[in-house]
């Protein structure tokens, strides 16, 4: 099996593979080495390592700390085309289902990850590097810790 | 001539008999010792919620007034059972409340608890003691404030780590000011603020309160004024230990805590700052528990409290109490019977890791009566499980999580089945284990052949081929619950060694190599058992060579259950519900 970053092709080249990964991250990359994952990608943070939800919790809050984010992580939001922005706390959302949601209720119109079409707004997001990302790839906990903005697209006019 | 032994001579004994084992033990031997024995079994456990009916137990123990039942597996408590899985109280407290009116108490654990099911219960048992729901979900605190309200002779409420819909704190003015027999009340896992004044009101009138586990919300100025009110505390959970105190009211809050003679266990201390730390030291050489597994200071810190505490048999703390800091509970924690050690993440992006494998061998040295071990480290190596395995056979639950999955020894990169062959084969006591790190089939030829007493397994990540459960499932003679998940065997272990599963409680298989052609024939073969397929992504006609997503077996007398999502299959299930096509021969 090639030994390839284990996340969609969308966000491969912000992640550097020559830096240690968190271990949710390296959970991925050998599962998908050895034998097929069943699990989402996506949601194989929330599951190990083996620790009941309230801690997981605390922990989230007590790693952001450490690496020198207050506990609320507020981000500004754009709609492409409107020039005022919104401000959300993402420490506030369980993760990218959580998100969408709220952003499709503040925005009034309905906000998804994915490719761009003609008929959507996606959601991107710009990550600690200045590259702007799709939003979705990689794990939640590593979208917190990487995400500086958030930009919704308009449907692409054919 | 008559040798039967008199019912009442035989209900008198049995007044004695309190195990329940003992008890079923007693009801096999013959039709009238079975009589007797339902008739006067008071406390009933059911460690699978969907092994028997309600009505069939309600049935056979009409004189119950304690009720234990176990709902979602093990491994719901990691996010690994999806939402909706099962897990219903309502038949039961439906079933209770028409055959048992005088239930007395209910403990639950893993349950989906309904605000209805908490007024129900409210409603139908006019002498209703004790709640305690342990990793439970399903209610809001209304329901709570229906408990409250309606239980005029309550003893304990207690919320272990259950998700409550947080509607917010005014359920606890809701106990009326004629309760007065509170003996213990948990709401640590609750959000919202309490009314400071509620609360002090309902501690002036529960001269009986033993036990008081505060939420986070309760801050370290109200604990003071609490703390005054109930000195006669044998458990203390805090809230928040982080407000800013000025030093009236340090000094007061100190003296609160030198008044707590009794308390033996202490926990909560949330966020706790360093120069609080000295506040607790009263009450250290008392405490026989703590709990610090949400005190995120560091070691030096924790060094201060522990070594204090030289009575301590059970100590729950985050890995930054590093080795140096479990060296020091080696030292000074010489009664100490269980240790858990958790994650902090601190350990997993730094090189140089400050907890390592040596702080449990400090441990295991100097501790002669500890026998409960979860220790979650970045890695470990084989010297010291053997180590430790000489130094404790005596242990009964090891629980070891390596957090890198298929980390090797990291001195000598082997896989790490020699040292777990050195923990089965010493203690041979064991009947908890759980593996992790490098492990090839041997490991589990290891556990197959010594872990005689395991009754629990629990494996992730680990072993090489269908050898591995075929070891396990054919060795382990105690085995009663096995979770496994993301290994790489299935379908020929399972089906060779399928009559065992009738001798276990439950197999949980989760990002295996199971197939669904499997299952079925596995189905077919055993119809004592309950093969569930938990499948979030089913296809519409899916092959057999097709893996699932996970399994779940267990032993059943009461067929399959009528309350299955869409996403769980059972060879039962109607074509017209409309996941399976499956034409049964």
């Amino acid at each position: 099996m090639e030994n390839s970053n284990s996340y969609s092709p969308y966000s491969s080249s912000s992640v550097d593979s020559t830096k240690p990964l968190p271990s949710e991250s390296s959970v991925n990359l050998s599962l998908s080495l050895t034998f097929p994952s069943t699990s989402s990608q996506r949601e194989t943070s929330q599951d190990w390592p083996p620790i009941k939800p309230r801690l997981r919790d605390t922990l989230k809050s007590l790693r952001l700390r450490q690496r020198g984010y207050n506990t609320a992580l507020f981000v500004k939001v754009y709609m492409e085309g409107v020039p005022i922005g919104r401000k959300l706390d993402l420490s506030t959302f369980s993760g990218y289902e959580s998100l969408l949601e709220n952003l499709s209720g503040m925005f009034d119109t309905s906000v998804i990850c994915g490719t761009r079409d003609s008929k959507h707004h996606v959601l991107t997001y710009q990550d600690k590097d200045g590259d702007w990302m799709m939003v979705g790839d990689i794990p939640w906990d590593m979208f917190l810790e990487t995400v500086r903005r958030l930009k919704i697209t308009r449907p692409e006019r054919c | 001539m008559d040798l039967r032994l008199p019912s009442k001579v035989l209900e008198h004994i049995l007044s004695f008999v309190d195990s329940n084992e003992d008890r079923n033990s007693v009801s096999l031997v013959c039709k009238s010792w079975f009589e007797t024995e339902r008739r006067t079994r008071k406390r009933v456990i059911v460690r699978n919620c969907y092994a028997v009916t309600p009505a069939a137990v309600a049935r056979r123990f009409p004189e119950m007034k304690s009720l234990t039942l176990k709902g979602k597996p093990h491994f719901a408590d990691y996010n690994l059972v999806p939402d909706g899985w099962g897990g219903y109280v309502w038949p039961w407290i439906e079933a209770m409340a028409a055959k048992c009116p005088s239930l007395e108490e209910l403990r639950l654990k893993r349950m989906v608890v309904t605000d209805e099911c908490l007024e129900k219960i409210a409603a139908s048992f006019k002498d209703f003691k004790v709640l305690v729901l342990t990793s439970c979900e399903g209610f809001s605190t209304d329901g709570l404030a229906a408990i409250a309200v309606a239980c005029r002779n309550l003893r304990e409420l207690e919320l272990r780590e259950c998700i409550v819909e947080d509607i917010g704190g005014d359920w606890l003015s809701y106990f009326p000011e004629t309760l007065t027999s509170l003996v213990s009340l948990d709401f640590s896992c609750l959000d919202s603020e309490v009314k400071l004044s509620d609360l002090e009101r309902l501690l002036s009138r529960s001269p009986n309160l033993k036990s008081l586990k505060l939420n986070r919300a309760v801050s370290l100025d109200a604990l003071g004024s609490l703390l005054r009110l109930a000195p006669q505390l044998v458990e203390l959970g805090t809230g928040s230990f982080s407000d800013k105190l000025d030093q009236e009211a340090v000094a007061k809050l100190s003296q609160a805590f030198s008044e707590l003679k009794e308390l033996k266990s202490l926990s909560g201390l949330w966020d706790v700052l360093p120069e609080y730390i000295p506040l607790l030291y009263s009450v250290c050489p008392g405490l026989t528990s703590l709990n610090l597994s949400y005190a995120t200071v560091q070691m030096s810190d924790l060094v201060e409290l522990i070594t204090r505490c030289s009575n301590l048999q059970k100590l729950w703390v985050m890995d930054l109490i590093e080795d140096k800091g479990l060296e020091v509970v080696a030292s000074s924690c010489k009664e100490l019977r269980e240790l858990r050690v958790f994650p902090s993440g601190a350990g997993l992006d730094e090189t140089n890791v400050a907890m390592t494998e040596q702080g449990l061998v400090y441990v295991s040295e100097a501790c002669p009566n500890l026998e409960s071990v979860l220790y979650f480290c970045v890695q470990f190596t084989n010297t010291a499980m053997v180590t430790i395995a000489r130094n404790r056979p005596n242990l009964k639950c090891f629980r070891l999580c390596v957090m890198e999955p298929f980390a090797p020894d990291h001195k000598t990169q082997k896989p790490l089945d020699e040292g777990f062959k050195a923990i089965v084969e010493r203690c041979k006591d064991l009947q908890r284990l759980s593996v992790s790190g490098l492990l090839t089939d041997k490991a589990f030829e290891y556990i197959g052949t010594h872990g005689k007493k395991l009754r629990m397994l629990s494996i992730a990540f680990a072993g090489d081929s269908d050898l591995m459960l075929h070891h396990l499932l054919s060795g382990c003679e105690s085995l009663n619950k096995l979770e496994i998940r993301d290994c790489p065997f299935g379908d020929t272990a399972l089906l060779e060694n399928a009559a065992k599963l009738k001798t276990m409680r439950s197999l949980w298989m989760s990002s295996c190599c199971v197939s669904f052609g499997a299952c079925k024939l596995l189905s077919q073969k055993m119809p004592k058992l309950n093969v569930e397929v938990i499948d979030e992504h089913p296809l519409e006609t899916r092959p057999d060579s097709s893996p699932v997503e996970r399994i779940y077996i267990y032993r059943t007398l009461a067929g399959p259950r009528l309350d299955m999502p869409e996403f769980v299959w059972t060879i039962h299930k109607n074509p017209e519900i409309g996941v399976s096509h499956l034409a049964i021969k």
